[in-house]
């Protein structure tokens, strides 16, 4: 059954005219990663338009070349200027930049492109092989245990999206209600319509998603007139610079140690949700400098320097598609947009998505995996057509894309007022911008407003009595163990501002671990009570080295 | 003694929050042993409510803004031109719709939108036109020959 589906979805995946939307996905993708001011989520964003009128495995197969397009693109810009062109390559420039200006700008790229790959590789092994596991203890899962997980997400998000907590909390929750506007899906009520009709079919996530991201970002991305009218980049100079493919790979499988540590940081930062490259390429950068004998090198253009954050950003993406297609929980806001493409394929994510749709949960198993051998294939292509773009200036760019954010919100259900709610969320994504609260935790909720409210109806049903739901959310050890996490991740930002200050901070893990340990041991199962026993005995290693050195927070810096 | 920007933001979180719980009484309580409609949105604002409340406290507490950078800002007005000007030329553009629609309204916008925030200069204007028509040309061709889908046809050119 399994080499039927595989089959299937090689047949679906190696069509030409799916190969061929694949390698416009990817190119696209660079070079919009490339471009500073343009995000992988804005790139991803505006490709959904396209993929309704394309059979489910050509729209996601796209997606993911823009995906992963876009977390290599990002290291053009960043070598050849020292302006990262996403996020998810700020770390990449500490050495890559340095790097180039040492007269290898060719050893550089290479660097960046094949780590990326292998870290692509990587994640992509682990997306085949965790995927359908992580679903099958998906299964296990009740209401009670999903409406934790939502809950779970929504704090993570918040906690992890740079911005303050509280704000990040109320945005997650702006969302849900942003979700509950329009017919209620359990008693078909409708729910502050305020007397609109057109309010009555609430929201269409679509056109909301590309009006909080699309259309707030090129807003401000125009906002100072003189930038605006500058082209994107000026200066580049990459005339003649050849990628030197064998000296990076020798390089880089020299240093492999360094790609699967880096790859693993990349996978688990990924499958947090709305963890993202972002955080994900300085984190396995600074792993990368304290493990290293030289470290002093670090900042001055070593090859280990780059190999970290390119193939941690390239295996986040794999972390994020393993909790989607796992959980139906998108691991961060790309994998959101794809999720609502599946959705306009009336594919309902779930732990059961890779059971009742092999067809398309393979294709996107081999469509990852082809897309990172795309990415490789078309990088010199577009290190050209980036050296073209550049020259455009972003205002040009602007005014044209949110025409075709208008075109493109329409034809997803041929609704005008789909244009209206792009022009309104595109008004509230830009206010909340400028008002410092993060938009990833909004999306998120509006994603997951309908799967909580849901989950939350079914789990009162069946509980019977809410005294009872409440018992029974932390009685189940799934729904105990998220509300758990989820408690520690809104800790998390305290924790992080005070690790290197504050005693309580060495308590912080161990409290966790002995905390997780109880659902754990609740579970069927010896391996998880195996786990919970680990979990515990860790935690009181660490309290008793922690209680031996006085509670000391700065014993390793100061050894 | 000025009000900081999170204050405001809180003091109007918690405003909206009053419309909406008021507004959660429209909600039709219906009889079919499920979770009545109005406990999900409720549960909500209440949040919203409370982190709002948090907000303002601690917006009172710290009573100053951490300043973003030492440069002096541009006028209010200035540093929101450009905004300002896509979102009315966005109004503008749906407003209109039914009228010109996408392929004469979508032109209109982006060759207005460059202009408003390009350099004024004879030679640009002829290349904004030139980009503007192009580009809804481009996607219009796209979208209803490829994706074979109907735009919003105008009084004006019913194509």
């Amino acid at each position: 059954m399994i080499v039927e589906n595989v089959l299937f979805a090689f047949q679906e995946v190696f069509h030409w005219k799916n190969l061929g939307l694949m390698v416009i996905g990817t190119t696209a993708g660079l070079i919009a990663g490339s471009i500073p001011g343009f995000t992988i989520t804005m790139a991803v964003v505006l490709t959904l338009p396209f993929t309704f009128g394309l059979s489910p495995v050509e729209g996601l197969s796209t997606m993911i070349g823009v995906f992963v397009g876009g977390l290599s693109g990002g290291l053009m810009s960043g070598m050849l200027t020292g302006i990262p062109g996403t996020p998810s390559s700020i770390a990449t420039t500490f050495d890559g930049f340095p790097m180039a200006r040492k007269g290898r700008p060719g050893l550089a790229l290479g660097l960046g492109v094949w780590s990326s790959f292998f870290g692509g590789i990587f994640s992509a092994v682990l997306l085949v092989t965790l995927a359908p596991s992580l679903a099958k203890i998906g299964l296990e899962f009740g209401p009670w245990d999903y409406f934790a997980l939502v809950l779970f997400a929504l704090t993570i998000t918040a906690s992890l999206s740079g911005e303050t907590l509280v704000k990040g909390i109320i945005a997650g929750l702006l969302g849900l209600f942003v979700a509950s506007v329009g017919e209620d899906e359990i008693n078909g009520v409708a729910r502050f319509t305020f007397g609109n009709e057109t309010l009555e079919s609430g929201f269409d996530f679509l056109p909301v998603l590309i009006g909080l991201f699309a259309f707030s970002q090129l807003l401000s991305d125009v906002q100072d007139t003189e930038k605006a009218r500058r082209p994107l980049m000026s200066g580049v100079e990459a005339k003649g610079v050849r990628v030197e493919h064998l000296a990076a790979i020798r390089i880089i499988l020299s240093r492999w140690v360094n790609v699967v540590r880096s790859s693993l940081i990349g996978v688990f930062t990924g499958v947090l949700p709305a963890a993202g490259g972002s955080i994900s390429n300085i984190l396995a950068y600074d792993q990368a400098k304290k493990a290293s004998k030289n470290s002093s090198e670090f900042g001055t253009g070593t090859p280990d320097g780059i190999i970290a954050p390119e193939s941690s950003n390239n295996a986040t993406a794999g972390g994020a598609l393993i909790t989607m297609m796992a959980l139906g929980i998108p691991g961060d806001v790309v994998t959101a947009v794809m999720l609502g493409a599946l959705l306009i394929h009336n594919v309902q994510p779930s732990p059961s998505f890779i059971t009742e749709n092999p067809d398309i949960a393979y294709a996107i198993f081999i469509a990852f995996f082809l897309a990172h051998f795309i990415m490789i294939s078309m990088q010199a292509f577009c290190l050209r057509a980036f050296l073209l773009v550049v020259r455009i200036p972003m205002y040009m760019l602007a005014a044209v894309i949110l025409s075709y954010c208008a075109i493109g919100v329409f034809a997803l259900n041929n609704v005008q007022d789909d244009i209206w709610t792009l022009f309104v969320f595109g008004l509230i994504g830009y206010g909340m911008k400028l008002l410092g609260f993060p938009l990833a935790p909004m999306i998120l909720g509006v994603v997951l407003g309908h799967v909580a409210e849901l989950n939350l109806s079914r789990a009162i049903s069946l509980s019977g009595t809410t005294d009872q739901f409440l018992l029974d959310m932390v009685t189940r050890p799934w729904a105990l163990f998220f509300l758990i996490i989820a408690a520690f991740s809104v800790v998390f930002p305290w924790y992080q501002k005070a690790r290197e200050t504050a005693s309580w901070t060495l308590a912080y893990l161990p409290a966790l671990m002995i905390c997780l340990a109880v659902p754990l041991s609740m579970m069927d199962g010896w391996p998880r009570t195996l786990i919970a026993v680990v979990l515990a005995l860790g935690a009181v290693y660490l309290l008793v080295r922690s209680a031996r050195r006085g509670w000391s927070v700065s014993t390793d810096d100061a050894a | 003694m000025s009000v900081s920007r999170d204050t405001i933001v809180a003091i109007l979180l918690l405003a909206f929050c009053g419309v909406l719980w008021h507004a959660s009484y429209d909600i039709e309580i219906t009889n079919y042993g499920t979770m009545p409609s109005t406990v999900w949105p409720r549960i909500v604002i209440v949040a919203i409510g409370a982190f709002s409340a948090l907000l303002l406290l601690r917006s009172l507490m710290l009573r100053e803004e951490p300043a973003d950078d030492a440069a002096p800002k541009a006028p209010f007005f200035q540093r929101y031109r450009n905004a300002g000007i896509i979102y009315a030329l966005f109004l503008l553009f749906l407003l209109t719709l039914p009228t010109l629609g996408m392929h004469l309204g979508g032109a209109l916008f982006v060759f207005l939108a460059l202009t408003a925030l390009g350099r004024p200069s004879a030679r640009l204007i002829a290349v904004h036109a030139l980009i503007a028509i192009v580009s809804i040309g481009v996607m219009w061709s796209i979208f209803t020959f490829g994706l074979r889908v109907i735009l919003p046809q105008g009084d004006i050119l019913p194509i």
